[in-house]
Formats: C-alpha cells, sequence, structure tokens
C-alpha cells in the first residue's frame, strides 16, 4: 500500500477512533505491580505515595522525616501526625495493531476491511489511555511512552508510516518489566508462531490483554463449489474442489485455533477476546475497556 | 439433399458430426468449470485438511446446455428447410411458364411464393432457368433465359399486369424453343375468358409437355377473380351484373358506387344464382349517378372487380342559340350572357346556328328569345327532341311579338307587365315548386322577381304543362315531353329585362335541373389521347407510366386492354387538368374480359395441383439464432457461477416493481412523465372529436405531415398526440389540427378557457371545417362544418379573420405556394389578422374546409389513405407542401416575414 494511502486510512481511523473513544469514560488501568515502571503520574492510586493531592493523615513513627509532620494537625491533638499524599501515577501501555497483508481483507462490501477496524480499535483506546493520563506507545517501535494529545498525535504519526508489509508476527522486544501490553491482530498465523513471542513479552513481566479481529467470513467460510484460495502474504493458493465439503472441518480448525489463543492467553494471566467485523466498532472497544479497566470501574 | 418429408436438409453429411455429441459429453463433463478467486487469510487452516479433492462436477443442467448449442449449430450448418419443396423433374433446365394476367392478382403473393420455392431449388440443383410470362408486355410475350439467382432477386419486384393473358402466343414462343429434359411447371391462374382462350390453354398445356415433365398449379374453384360487368343504365339507376367462375365461388357479393372523392354513393349486396351470375340494380338518382367515378365489388380483389365510369355518362354540351348578340362593351345586355355564365361551369358549351349545333352531340339547346325559327331548324329541332334532346327557350320582346308554336303551349299575343307605371301590380317571386316537377326541392328565392313575361293560353292542357309558376298562379314555366326529349319554355327572359331571375343563385339551379333532363353526350375525344391514371392488376388508380406513348383519339374506342393500351382513364394529350377531368374516357378491362371459364385437368389435358399453402422456410438462421441466445445464456451461467455477475439487490428489485405500478399514488409523476415525454420532441396534437373515423384520419394525418416533415425539413416530430381541450394541457404543442364535423361535441367551459389561454399565449390551431367535399364549385363558405365551428368558438374572443393575404408568411415559409388544397380543393384559407403587437404578428388560427389531414393521411406501409379530388397526386403534393409551410410558421413565427429574406425571395420568383 503507498505512504499516501496508508495515511489517509490511518487518519479517517483516527477520527473514527476519537469519535468512538469519546463515548466511553477515561480509562484507567489499575495499577498494581508495575510501580517499578511508572514515571510520576497524574492521576490517583488510592495508596499513599508521591503526590499532590492529600490522602490521609497518620500518626509519625520512627524514620518519618521531620518535614512531613503536619503541625497544623499535631496542634489540635497530643500526637504528632504526618501528612501523607496520594500516590499519582501514570501507567505505560504499548500497544500493537497488526497491518500486515492479510488484514488487507473483506469478504463483502457490507463490513469493513479487517485492518479499518483494527486501526480504529487501536486508536480509540489510545485516546481513552491519554485522556485518562496514561501514556501509550507502539510495540516495537522502541520509542518511549508518551503521554497528553502530543503523544496521541505521535501514536498516529508512526501508524501512518508503519510498513504495512511488515512481519504479521509479533516483534521480539525487550520492554520494561510489568508493562501493559494490547495486541490487536487476526492472529491468523500458526499458533506455534505465537506462542513463544508471547511467552518472550510475559517473562518480561508484561500483562496484557489480545484482540482478535476476525471477518465473518473467516468464521463460517461461506463459499461454495469450486473456489481457488489465494494467500494473502505469500502462501501460494489452494485450490479446493467442493468447499461445501470442507466447510465443517474448517470451522472446527478455525475455532480450535481460537480456542488455543485464549488457552495461551489465560495461561499467561493475559486476556483474550474475539471481535467480528460485522459488530460494532463499540462493541470491539467495550471489550478492550472491560479487560483493561479496574474492577472498581466496571 | 436429404428429404424427411417436413423438413429437409441441402447438407446432409454434416449431420454425421452430431456423431461426436456423446464424445463432447463426456469431454464437458471432465472438465470443471473455472474456480471463483477468492483472496483468503486463514490458508493455513485450509491447509490443515486432507487433500481429498471432490471436485464440483459441471451441474447436469449446464451440460445439456452446451450440448444442445453444439446440436443447433450442427443442424444449422446442416441448412435445414422446413417444408421443403419437391426436387425439379427431369434434367434439363427449368421451364418456368407463370400466368401474371389480372386473374393472378387475387393470389399473386402464393404465386411468387412457389414460384420463389422452385427457383431456389433449381439454384441448389444448378438448372438455368427458362422464363415464360404469358401477359404479354411491350415486346409481347417471349422466352427469357435467365440464373436461378438473377430471376431470384427480381422476382419481389414482379406485379402481375392489368390485362389478359395471351396463351397462343405463349405456344408461339415454346415452338421455337431447344429445351431438352425440361422440368416444365406451369403456374396458372386456372382462367379462361372464351372458348377461344381455354382452347389456347389447352394448346399451351399440349406444347409444354413436349418439353418435359410438365407440372401444372392452379388457383382452386374458390379463389378465382370475380368480374363486374359494365352497367346498364336505367330510369332509376344502373343494373348490375357480377359473373363467378364456379359454383365454389362465394354465395354473395357487395357493388359499391363510389364518387370521385372516395365518397360511396350506393351499394347493394347481389347473390349469385344458379348460373354463376349475380344481377341486382343499385338504384340512385341522377343526380347522384352522374357522380359516380367507379363502380367496384367488395372487397377489390382484382381488376376484374372494378368498371370506371367516364364522364361521357355525365359530361353535358350545351348549345346556344340567340338571335342578338350584345356589343362587346355592354356584355350585361347580351340574351345569352348569364346562360353562358350559369352553364359554364357545369357544361361544355357552344353557340352557334341551329344545324351547326346539331351536328355534334348535344344534351340540351337553349334558344333564347328567338322570334320565329326557320321550317328547316323546326324540323330538325323536332327530329333531335324526339331522339331525347331537350330544348329550352327564352321568352322576350321578339318572341312575344312573333306567331311561334313552337312552344309548349299556346302563348297570347303581347306581354304582360307588372309593376309598371301604369300598373297597380308589383314584381312576383316565385311560387315554391311542384314537388313532382323537375325543380323539386328548389326554393324560390324572394329577389327573383319576374315584372314582364309572355302570358299561356288558357286550356285544359295548360295545367298539365306548368313546371313553375309565379306567387299569383301564373304559368313562368311550361314543358312538354316530346318523344324521348322535352321542350321547356321560360315565360320571360333570359337577362335582366324582364325579370331579376338570371341574377339569383336559383336561375343556375334551374338550369341545371332542366339540363339533366338531357342525356350525357360524351363522345370521342379528337387528337391523341394519353393515359391519365391507369389501374394496376388489383384494381387500384395509378399514375401511369412514364413510357406510355399516346395514341390516336379515334382508335380509343375499339382499344382492348393491353401493354400499349392498359386499363385506365384516358384524356386529351396537353389538355389542363380542368379540361382533363371533364373529358376522360376509360377503358376498362371488360372490354376484353365478358365471361369466366374456370381451367380444369379436362379442358388442359392433364392433371392440375393446387398451389401448395406454406412456402418454404429456411430454418438455418432460426437455429443459429437460437444457438447464440443460448451461448449467452451459457456466459451467463459461467459468471454467475463464478461469482462475477454483480447481484441483483432486492432494492433494486424494488425500485423496477415500484417503477412499473401504474396509476395510484403514481399519478402526479406519471403524469410529470407524461409531459416529459410530450417536450422531449416536437409533437403536433389533434383536437379529439370523440368520433372515430375523424380521430384516425387526424392521427394518420399527422403522422403523414411529420414523415413528410422528417424528410424534407430538420423538423423532427414524433407519433402526434390526441388532446382533449378541456383536459389536457394545450401548451405543449406548438400546433393543433382540429378538425370540425358538423356532428363536433359541444365545447365544455374548460376547454373554452384553455383555448383562449392557449391563442393568447401564442399557440396555433389549424381549424378544418371539411367542408370542401360538401360544397358545390363556386360556392364559398357555409357548409354545415363552418356553421358547427362557428356554434363552437361563440362565446370566445376570436381576433378578426382575413382570407389569406397572396404576402403572407404562410406563402413562403417554405415552399412558395399560392393555394392550399387538402383533400379536396377550392375552398378559402382564413388567418387570423394579427397585429405585429401581438405574438410577434403571427397568427393563432387557421381556418379552412379542404380536409387536409385526408390529404396528409398515410398508413403503416406509407401509402396514402384517401383519394385526392379533383387533382390527384399534384394536388396532394401540394396539400403536403402546405402541411410544411405550416409547421415551420408555427414553429418559426415571423421568421420568414423578416426583410432579409426579401431579396433570395425576389430572385427565386424570378423578378
Amino acid at each position: 500500500m503507498p505512504p499516501d494511502a496508508t495515511a489517509t486510512r490511518v487518519g479517517a481511523a483516527r477520527t473514527a477512533g476519537d469519535r468512538l473513544a469519546a463515548r466511553l469514560p477515561a480509562l484507567t488501568i489499575e495499577a498494581d505491580r508495575v510501580a517499578a515502571t511508572v514515571a510520576q503520574g497524574v492521576h490517583g492510586r488510592r495508596r499513599t505515595g508521591m503526590g499532590e493531592t492529600f490522602w490521609q493523615f497518620r500518626p509519625y513513627q520512627y524514620g518519618d522525616d521531620a518535614a512531613d509532620i503536619d503541625w497544623r494537625q499535631s496542634a489540635r491533638a497530643r500526637q504528632a501526625f504526618v501528612r501523607e499524599q496520594e500516590w499519582e501515577a501514570a501507567a505505560s501501555v504499548w500497544l500493537w495493531c497488526d497491518l500486515s497483508r492479510s488484514m488487507d481483507f473483506r469478504s463483502s462490501g457490507a463490513v469493513p476491511v479487517k485492518r479499518d477496524r483494527a486501526l480504529i480499535l487501536t486508536l480509540a483506546l489510545a485516546d481513552l489511555l491519554v485522556r485518562g493520563g496514561e501514556r501509550v506507545a507502539l510495540l516495537g517501535t522502541g520509542e518511549r511512552p508518551r503521554a497528553g494529545r502530543a503523544g496521541l498525535n505521535h501514536l498516529t504519526r508512526l501508524l501512518s508510516q508503519a510498513d504495512t508489509a511488515a512481519e504479521p508476527v509479533l516483534p521480539a522486544v525487550a520492554l520494561p518489566r510489568h508493562a501493559r501490553v494490547v495486541l490487536i491482530s487476526d492472529f491468523m498465523q500458526p499458533i506455534e508462531l505465537l506462542t513463544p513471542r508471547v511467552a518472550a513479552l510475559v517473562a518480561g513481566g508484561a500483562r496484557g490483554a489480545l484482540l482478535q479481529v476476525a471477518d465473518p467470513a473467516e468464521e463460517t467460510l461461506p463459499y461454495a463449489g469450486r473456489v481457488l484460495f489465494e494467500g494473502m502474504e505469500q502462501e501460494g493458493r489452494e485450490l479446493i474442489g467442493n468447499v461445501d465439503v470442507v466447510r465443517a472441518r474448517y470451522r472446527q480448525a478455525y475455532f480450535a485455533h481460537r480456542e488455543a489463543l485464549a488457552q495461551l492467553c489465560t495461561r499467561q494471566g493475559w486476556q483474550f477476546t474475539a471481535h467480528r467485523t460485522d459488530g460494532s466498532a463499540e462493541a470491539g472497544l467495550l471489550s478492550l475497556y472491560l479487560m483493561l479497566a479496574p474492577r472498581a470501574v466496571s | 439433399m436429404l428429404d424427411l418429408g417436413l423438413l429437409a436438409f441441402t447438407q446432409p453429411w454434416l449431420l454425421t458430426a452430431l456423431l461426436t455429441l456423446p464424445a463432447l459429453w463426456l469431454l464437458l463433463r471432465l472438465t470443471p468449470p473455472a474456480p471463483r478467486r477468492v483472496p483468503f487469510a486463514g490458508l493455513f487452516l485450509l491447509r490443515l485438511q486432507a487433500p481429498e479433492e471432490t471436485p464440483a462436477r459441471t451441474p447436469w443442467w449446464l451440460l445439456l446446455l452446451r450440448l444442445t448449442i453444439a446440436a443447433l449449430l450442427i443442424l444449422a450448418l446442416a441448412g435445414p428447410l422446413l417444408n421443403p419443396a419437391p426436387r425439379l423433374a427431369g434434367s434439363g433446365p427449368l421451364l418456368l411458364v407463370l400466368d401474371d394476367g389480372w386473374a393472378a392478382a387475387p393470389s399473386w403473393q402464393r404465386r411468387i411464393d412457389s414460384a420463389r420455392d422452385l427457383l431456389q431449388q433449381a439454384e441448389r440443383e444448378g438448372r438455368e432457368v427458362v422464363l415464360l410470362r404469358t401477359a404479354p408486355d411491350r415486346d409481347g410475350v417471349r422466352l427469357e433465359r435467365a440464373s436461378a439467382l438473377a430471376v431470384l432477386e427480381a422476382l419481389p419486384g414482379w406485379q402481375p399486369r392489368p390485362w389478359p393473358v395471351d396463351r397462343a402466343a405463349a405456344s408461339a414462343a415454346l415452338a421455337a424453343a431447344e429445351l431438352d429434359e425440361a422440368s416444365v411447371v406451369w403456374l396458372s391462374d386456372g382462367l379462361a375468358t372464351s372458348p377461344e382462350t381455354a382452347a389456347a390453354a389447352g394448346g399451351l398445356a399440349e406444347a409444354l409437355a413436349r418439353l418435359g415433365t410438365v407440372r401444372i398449379l392452379t388457383d382452386g374453384p374458390a379463389e378465382h377473380p370475380l368480374l363486374l360487368a359494365p352497367p346498364t343504365p336505367r330510369d332509376d339507376g344502373l343494373e348490375i351484373r357480377v359473373t363467378r367462375a364456379g359454383a365454389e365461388g362465394p354465395p354473395q357479393v357487395t357493388v359499391r358506387a363510389v364518387a370521385a372523392g372516395g365518397e360511396v354513393l350506393a351499394r347493394t349486396d347481389l347473390t349469385f344464382g344458379a348460373d354463376d351470375l349475380a344481377t341486382g340494380a343499385l338504384t340512385l338518382p341522377l343526380e347522384l349517378r352522374n357522380r359516380i367515378a367507379r363502380l367496384e365489388l367488395t372487397p377489390l380483389l382484382s381488376i376484374g372487380g372494378t368498371v370506371l365510369f367516364d364522364e361521357r355518362w355525365r359530361r353535358r354540351t350545351v348549345g346556344l342559340y340567340g338571335a342578338h348578340h350584345a356589343a362587346a362593351s355592354q356584355p350585361l345586355l347580351g340574351d345569352l350572357y348569364f346562360i353562358h355564365r350559369a352553364l359554364a361551369p357545369f357544361a361544355e358549351i357552344r353557340e352557334g346556328a341551329v344545324p351547326e349545333l346539331l351536328d355534334g352531340p348535344l344534351s340540351m339547346i337553349v334558344i333564347a328569345d328567338v322570334g320565329t325559327l326557320g321550317p328547316g331548324e323546326r324540323v330538325a329541332l323536332e327530329r333531335w327532341i324526339e331522339g331525347g334532346g331537350v330544348v329550352l327557350r327564352f321568352a322576350g320582346p321578339r318572341l312575344a311579338a312573333a306567331e311561334d308554336d313552337f312552344v309548349p303551349v299556346r302563348l297570347r299575343r303581347g306581354d304582360r307587365q307588372l309593376g309598371g307605371a301604369l300598373s297597380w301590380s308589383e314584381p312576383l317571386p316565385l311560387a315554391p315548386f311542384d314537388p313532382r316537377g323537375p325543380f323539386a326541392g328548389l326554393t324560390p328565392s324572394a329577389e327573383a322577381r319576374v315584372s314582364r313575361q309572355v302570358l299561356a293560353e288558357p286550356g285544359p292542357e295548360l295545367a298539365r304543362a306548368v313546371l313553375a309558376s309565379l306567387a299569383d298562379g301564373t304559368p313562368i314555366v311550361t314543358g312538354r315531353a316530346i318523344g324521348d326529349g322535352w321542350l321547356i319554355l321560360v315565360h320571360t327572359t333570359a337577362n335582366t329585362a324582364w325579370s331579376s331571375l338570371p341574377l339569383s343563385g336559383l336561375f343556375v339551379d334551374m338550369l341545371r335541373r332542366v339540363m339533366a333532363l338531357g342525356p350525357g353526350v360524351g363522345g370521342q375525344i379528337e387528337g391523341a389521347v394519353a393515359a391519365d391514371a391507369v389501374l394496376d392488376a388489383f384494381g387500384r388508380l395509378q399514375r401511369p407510366p412514364a413510357d406510355l406513348l399516346p395514341i390516336d383519339g379515334a382508335d380509343l374506342d375499339a382499344a382492348l386492354p393491353s401493354p400499349a393500351t392498359p386499363p385506365g382513364l384516358y384524356a386529351r394529350l396537353g389538355a389542363g387538368d380542368e379540361a382533363a377531368a371533364a373529358g376522360r374516357l376509360a377503358l376498362n378491362l371488360q372490354r376484353a374480359v365478358n365471361a369466366l371459364l374456370p381451367l380444369d385437368s379436362a379442358t388442359l389435358g392433364r392433371a392440375t395441383e393446387p398451389y401448395r399453402a406454406v412456402a418454404e422456410v429456411d430454418l438455418a438462421g432460426w437455429l443459429l439464432l437460437a444457438a447464440l441466445l443460448l451461448l449467452i445464456a451459457d456466459m451467463l451461467v459461467a459468471l454467475a457461477v463464478r461469482g462475477l455477475l454483480p447481484a441483483v439487490r432486492p432494492a433494486t428489485v424494488g425500485l423496477v416493481l415500484v417503477l412499473a405500478l401504474p396509476g395510484g399514488a403514481w399519478g402526479q409523476q406519471a403524469d410529470d412523465e407524461h409531459i416529459r415525454d410530450l417536450t422531449q420532441s416536437t409533437r403536433f396534437g389533434y383536437v379529439r372529436t370523440g368520433i372515430a373515423a375523424v380521430d384516425e384520419t387526424s392521427r394518420a394525418g399527422l403522422a403523414g405531415l411529420g414523415a413528410v416533415l422528417e424528410q424534407r425539413t430538420s423538423i423532427e416530430t414524433r407519433e402526434p398526440v390526441a388532446v382533449d381541450p378541456a383536459a389536457d394541457d394545450l401548451a405543449l404543442f406548438p400546433l393543433l389540427y382540429w378538425p370540425v364535423p358538423p356532428e363536433h361535441p359541444d365545447l365544455p367551459e374548460a376547454a373554452r378557457d384553455r383555448l383562449r389561454d392557449y391563442l393568447r399565449s401564442g399557440g396555433m390551431i389549424l381549424f378544418d371545417t371539411l367542408d370542401a367535399g360538401l360544397l358545390l364549385p363556386g360556392q364559398a363558405g357555409g357548409g354545415p362544418g363552418e356553421r358547427r365551428l362557428a356554434a363552437l368558438l361563440a362565446g370566445i374572443e376570436l381576433p378578426p379573420l382575413v382570407p389569406l393575404p397572396a404576402d403572407h408568411v404562410l406563402t413562403r415559409s417554405f415552399y412558395l405556394l399560392q393555394d392550399f388544397p387538402g383533400r379536396f380543393a377550392g375552398q378559402p384559407l382564413w388567418v387570423e389578422d394579427a397585429p405585429a403587437s401581438v405574438n410577434d404578428g403571427v397568427a393563432g388560427i387557421v381556418i379552412g374546409a379542404n380536409d387536409w389531414a385526408g390529404a396528409w393521411a398515410i398508413d403503416e406501409a406509407g401509402r396514402a389513405l384517401f383519394p385526392v379530388d379533383p387533382g390527384g397526386e399534384q394536388q396532394r403534393e401540394t396539400a403536403r407542401r402546405f402541411g410544411v409551410n405550416l409547421a415551420m410558421y408555427a414553429l418559426t413565427g415571423n421568421y420568414k416575414t423578416d426583410q432579409v429574406h426579401v431579396p433570395a425571395l425576389l430572385e427565386r420568383l424570378g423578378q
């Protein structure tokens, strides 16, 4: 795909993503076990820590810095109180949107191309995260997570410059420990290829979620008669003499593949969900939201 | 050639290709249809499948479709013929003998079809063709040798000839022929017209039999034409005789008398008797009888069913004899002036002394105020009257003074004066006419008054002799029958000295009535005559062929229908239209043919066979067409299987259905659609009168005008539209044609409003009162249609009308024209005298009476529907030009009034 077309497409997806994100409350990520990776953030984590907002008073203990004592509060009682602030921190989320050729598919004019849907979901998610004060980065670019509108714009720019002929598999990169990762793809690769990459991320202590974007035709195989299936990433072609004969077995294999993906995730404590392009993009974003949002919010 | 009875193949060996069909079946079965190509991401999942391949077979119906295509192609190439013609006998050339005389006309097409089958067969068998047409042409009857292909090409142009066949000449032509082993086919009409011609037919059959195997095809006994004999005049009409060829012919026949304009004057049904003769009478008064132009059978199958009347039946010559000739400077004082003026339109007039007059044929002699006739004159006149002549005398000072008893009643000496200086009485008008007398039905005119007259001596015979009298009962016209003729006296003068009668229209009518008592005298035409119109073998009048030579008028009476003198109407060479129309002589087929004898096997000496009812049909084209259609279907199926056909969406289907739904809620849209349709191109409208015949003529007329416009001008119109002025929007039509027959229904108020708006906004209406066919020559206006039009338009504010000025735009908007005939001629055209300030000075109303639609009207094949009277095709052409001018005027308005065109117009006018 020429860069211009990609840029246009990403731009359109950005607009759609913005619109989508505006309908959901700011997404916040629960902040447990990521302390080491976070820099100073802007929203409270409902626990004591570094921050600007008052959180609680507690009695002075040995070892507390004298400068932390709140003299006004201490003067009301006989005991010295230490003022504690709420810990304010921003999470960093690494997003990955599959832009490979196999995503450039739709089975009919009634459903969007898989890549468009994936882009919309990625950007909408990024928008939500940024509005929630988190930082976002694109997995595989090696750049640090950025916050705010500028960060979102940077992400958009990166996406529009991304090589569409990129390796469809997950990039194997080193992430900071306990990073959050969201992977959006059709995952139409043998599970054996995916497992090591996910395992590598898990080994780095990352937690995350997988969203499989699927065209309805990939689930149902609605063709009939003699059909020549042409692979989309130099996999060659496959002539099926009578699709009716193979349909049942194909569907079996397809859902087995999805099941394997789900298992791969749950085994690592990750989350997995599938999204069909004939469903609405809001449904996809909501499932992402539910996977990432703290339980208290949902 | 493989002949299977109903079906034959010209290239039967190609049928062996049908044996390959089973092989084709296997081949097609093994070749699966081309796969549909689909990009797909989940290829690795598909590859997990066991590699077993169960290919989708070509469906059996598709297989059958393709085999059918192959079979159709093979069959088409094998040259299939439905109802094939049998093989030709013999081995030599095909001798085709064709009876193409008048009797072949009723079933001419079947003859041509049979000839085509035979010629095609001869072409397939590679035989030479020798042609013998038994009706002579200019070169007589002769053998023609040609290739089958050349004859096939000429075949559609052949027409039967309107004269009898000459089989004796055909036999003679064959005598010199050298033909071996010929296959002889005689396409006969199966009729002879006399014992001699029947014998000649037998001779021809014999001559043919000497040359080879003979097949004789004849019409069935029920298919021969009928023969209408020239009628015999009777007192009250015409006696009609129709002959049929055999008892199998039609049991009944209808005879019509038709006027020159195509109007049916009388009709009668005749039933054939045991002698195959149907006799009867057409009863009609003399006036109508004189208008008959032709008698014809209905349906008219051939020229044998029509008899042309020539003018010798009705044209009258009147001799004028008067003693006193006024000086040229004072013509009104002449004795004969008014008689001359009154009779000139209706009769040929000769002047002279009695012996000179009696030299030629005459219907009537008018003698104006001659005192005493010479004894010789008197004897000659008396003899002439006894033979059927009519002598009309007028009184006057000289007759009053003379002793002359060559009058119907005894006269008193002297005269009676009314209203003079010494009299109490006043000039008297005429009393109503005796309904049984010759003037029955005429209305006395109040202006026609008699101031002096000669008086009849009262006597017992006077009452019987009075034909008309004055209001006080004095006889004014008396008459006496002498032998077959009449002697009639008008008791006053033929000029205005004694009476104002000669100034009134009544005078003309009375003279015509008297003239009608006399016989028609046509006589010969002197000098060279040429055909003015000829009949074709189907009995239709046509323009004469250009290469027809004139003949001497004296020979015409003895001439028989032949190539040099085809049946038709002959007129003096070089005579003008009027004179030619007045002096035409008819040459009818019936001069040569007066009996019908069917030829049968006994007469011909050999077996005959009927014509084949069905012609040979070459099926190859149809089979190829079917194969092509199936091929297209196959292609569509193949595309559909591969998913390349655009899906038909339900929405599209719905839209189509909605568009197809008529009426109801869609009425408004349909109306818009209608208007859009009307405004897509120029369309002329005609006002629907509710009288089916008039409306159909209007439609056909405007369609004919449209065809002319398309041919000659850049105006392209589509089908004319019937308009109801009360309901339709008139503004869509640049020109409305509005026929106003006397039965035209009243206009509702809404129609008047719309009409007013239409005219105010620049529309143009051609009102056609259709009166011209009903009015007498010289009578201008006042017909029933015109009266009806005046009643219809009462209450609509009409602009002033003027007779069309000679420099009006209508006379030069496309053609330069000065008269505007339609189906009839002679009535003036009235146009609105539009001031230049209103609608650019373009007239919105044009009123005439000439039945233009009748002249323009054509049928689907482009033939004129109605005859045009009296000018024939020339007049029709002028009528069409008027139509073109009118359309141009309606569409371009005053463009041609622009001074810019004056130099060009002057140049074209040769000034």
